[in-house]
C-alpha cells in the first residue's frame, strides 16, 4: 500500500478507466439487446390491447 | 516577474496562472505558457456554451492590469460574495458541484479538452447554484487518453456522496477529515456488503481500491490499450446517472420541524417576524448572516437585494433550505453549515489556503435568534465571549434572549446541575454593552424572550 503514496494523483487510474469503458460497454451492449427484447413485448402488449379494443367496439 | 502581484495564498499549485488581489479586486493571471489553451477555450466556443449553461463563473478581459512579460492575459471573474468550501456544504451541494463538474467535463471533451483536476475546491456554490470558479482546469484532450481527474473526482465527490447516501454519513464532517478527497480503499471498507449489487459502486469504488492497491508498475500494464473519446464520455454519463440517482436517506433532525412542531406558538413565531421585519425596515444594509438560521425563516425577511448567509449546525435544515431555495429561485441566500463552538478552521498550506469561515467577511448584519441559550447553556460559553465574538463579526445584531424560565431552557436544565448564575437577562445586556449600543429592545408576545437591536460600539 505504501508504493501507491508515491505514484502521482492521477496516475493508476488509466488501467481502472478502461476496465470500466469495457465493462459499460459491455453492459451497454446487453441493455440495448434487453430493451429491443422487453419493446417486443411492450409492442405485443399495447398490439393486443388494440385489439381488444377493437373487437370491443 | 511575479512578485509584485498580490497573489491569493490558496493560488500557487497551477503554473498556468494565479489569482490576486489589487484595490479590493480578484483577478485572475494567465501566464503565456497557457495561452493555446486559454485561446482555444475562448474561441472554439466551449466558453460561451459553459456560460450559456451557466456553468462557469463569468469573467471579463482586464486590460486595464498592468501585465508582465511571461503574463499573455488579466481577466477579471465575477465577485464571489462569499467563498465556501465543501467542509460547509450539505449533501445536496455537494450533488451540484459534482454535477457541475461532471458538465463542464463532458461539455469540454465535445471541444477536444479536458479537465485536468477535479477537486471540489474548482466549485463554489454561488446565486443559489454550483458554479466552476477555476478558468485554468481546461487542458486540451488528446483522443486515446484517459481523464487524468477521474480518481480524484472520485475521491472528492463520488465517495462522499456514497458514504451519505449508504451509511448517513454527513458530507461536511467527511470532507473537513479528508479535505482532500476519501480514498477508494477507505470508501470501499465502510461501505455495506449491497453497494457491490450496484454496477456504478462496484466499479467506481470497490473495482478502483483493487485496481489502485496494486503495485505501480502494473499501472502501465495496459498503457498500451486505446481508450476512445466515446469510451470516456461513456464514464463520465455513467457517472452523472449515478450520481444523479443517489439518496440521501430520509432522517428527521431535532432541528427539521422546529418551526412547525418544536416552536412555541403559532403567536409568538407571529409577533417576532412582525418586530424584526420593522427593525429590517428601518436600517440598511448590504449583507447579513443568520446563525443558527433552521429552515430560512427569518433570513427570508431580508430584502431581496442584500446578501446573506443561513448558517446552522444542522446539514439536513441547510439541505431542505438550500433545495427549497433552489425551486423558488431565490438566489440572494447562501446556506452553509457552521457550527458556532467549532467554525471551519483556516486549513491548507501554511494554515492559509482556506481562511476561517468567521474570517472570512464582516456582515453589516447579524441575526442570532433562539440561538443563545443553545451556545451559553448548552456550549458553556460565556456571555462575555459570545458577545466578543458578534462584535468581531457584524455591525449590527438582531439577538433573542431566551431567559431561565423559558420551557425550551427549564428542560435543557432539567437533566443537569444550574452553575449558569450569570445567565440573566440584566447581565445579557451588560456583557453586550461593552461592545454594543442597544438601541431597541422588544418582548415577545406569547413568551418570556426579548429581542434586541444594537449597533456595534464604534
Amino acid at each position: 500500500m505504501i508504493q501507491i503514496l508515491y505514484i502521482d494523483p492521477g496516475g493508476g487510474s488509466y488501467l481502472i478507466q478502461v476496465i470500466i469503458a469495457a465493462i459499460l460497454g459491455v453492459a451497454f451492449y446487453f441493455k440495448t439487446g434487453w430493451n429491443w427484447v422487453k419493446s417486443f413485448f411492450v409492442k405485443k402488449q399495447s398490439e393486443k390491447s388494440e385489439e381488444a379494443n377493437d373487437s370491443g367496439v | 516577474m511575479t512578485q509584485a502581484f498580490n497573489r491569493n495564498p490558496a493560488s500557487f499549485r497551477d503554473p498556468a496562472g494565479f489569482v490576486f488581489e489589487k484595490d479590493g479586486t480578484i483577478y485572475r493571471y494567465i501566464s503565456k505558457s497557457y495561452k493555446k489553451q486559454y485561446l482555444h477555450l475562448t474561441e472554439s466556443g466551449l466558453l460561451n456554451l459553459l456560460n450559456k449553461r451557466q456553468l462557469l463563473l463569468p469573467f471579463t478581459v482586464a486590460s486595464h492590469i498592468e501585465h508582465d512579460s511571461d503574463c499573455y492575459a488579466i481577466i477579471q471573474p465575477r465577485p464571489i460574495p462569499f467563498l465556501n468550501y465543501a467542509w460547509e456544504w450539505s449533501f445536496e451541494q455537494l450533488r451540484d458541484a459534482a454535477l457541475t463538474t461532471l458538465q463542464i467535463c463532458l461539455t469540454a471533451l465535445e471541444h477536444q479538452m479536458i479537465l485536468k483536476d477535479a477537486t471540489h475546491l474548482n466549485v463554489q456554490i454561488i446565486d443559489g447554484r454550483a458554479q466552476f470558479i477555476d478558468t485554468l482546469s481546461f487542458d486540451f484532450y488528446k483522443e486515446g487518453n484517459e481523464w487524468i481527474a477521474y480518481r480524484q473526482f472520485c475521491e472528492c465527490f463520488l465517495n462522499p456522496l456514497l458514504l451519505a447516501s449508504y451509511c448517513g454519513l454527513e458530507v461536511h464532517k467527511m470532507l473537513r477529515a479528508w479535505p482532500e478527497g476519501i480514498p477508494a480503499a477507505i470508501t470501499s471498507s465502510l461501505l455495506p456488503f449491497r453497494s457491490k449489487l450496484k454496477l456504478s459502486v462496484l466499479l467506481h469504488v470497490h473495482l478502483q481500491a483493487k485496481v489502485s492497491s496494486r503495485k505501480a508498475n502494473a499501472t502501465n500494464e495496459n498503457k498500451k490499450k486505446h481508450l476512445s473519446s466515446a469510451q470516456l464520455k461513456n464514464i463520465l454519463l455513467h457517472l452523472i446517472s449515478c450520481i444523479e440517482k443517489l439518496k440521501y436517506p430520509e432522517q428527521t433532525s431535532i432541528w427539521s420541524n422546529y418551526y412547525k412542531e418544536t416552536i412555541l406558538s403559532q403567536d409568538y413565531l407571529l409577533n417576532k417576524k412582525e418586530i424584526i421585519s420593522k427593525w429590517l425596515s428601518e436600517t440598511n444594509y448590504k449583507s447579513a448572516i443568520d446563525y443558527g438560521a433552521n429552515n430560512g425563516e427569518f433570513s427570508a425577511l431580508c430584502s431581496k437585494e442584500s446578501f446573506i448567509v443561513a448558517a446552522d449546525f444542522d446539514s439536513r435544515c441547510i439541505d431542505e433550505l438550500y433545495v427549497n431555495l433552489k425551486n423558488k429561485s431565490e438566489r440572494n441566500i447562501l446556506p452553509l453549515i457552521l457550527d458556532l463552538s467549532q467554525p471551519s478552521p483556516s486549513t491548507g498550506w501554511n494554515n492559509e489556503e482556506h481562511k476561517t469561515f468567521l474570517s472570512r467577511k464582516k456582515f453589516d448584519l447579524g441575526f442570532a435568534l433562539a440561538l443563545i441559550h443553545h451556545l451559553s447553556i448548552g456550549k458553556n460559553i460565556p456571555l462575555k465571549m459570545i458577545a466578543s465574538l458578534f462584535a468581531d463579526s457584524v455591525n449590527q445584531l438582531i439577538i433573542e434572549f431566551v431567559p431561565k424560565s423559558d420551557p425550551k431552557v427549564a428542560d435543557m436544565l432539567h437533566h443537569r446541575e444550574d452553575i449558569f448564575n450569570d445567565y440573566t437577562k440584566e447581565e445579557f445586556e451588560n456583557e453586550f454593552s461593552n461592545y454594543f449600543v442597544i438601541f431597541k429592545k422588544e418582548i415577545i408576545s406569547g413568551s418570556e424572550r426579548t429581542l434586541y437591536f444594537m449597533n456595534k460600539r464604534a
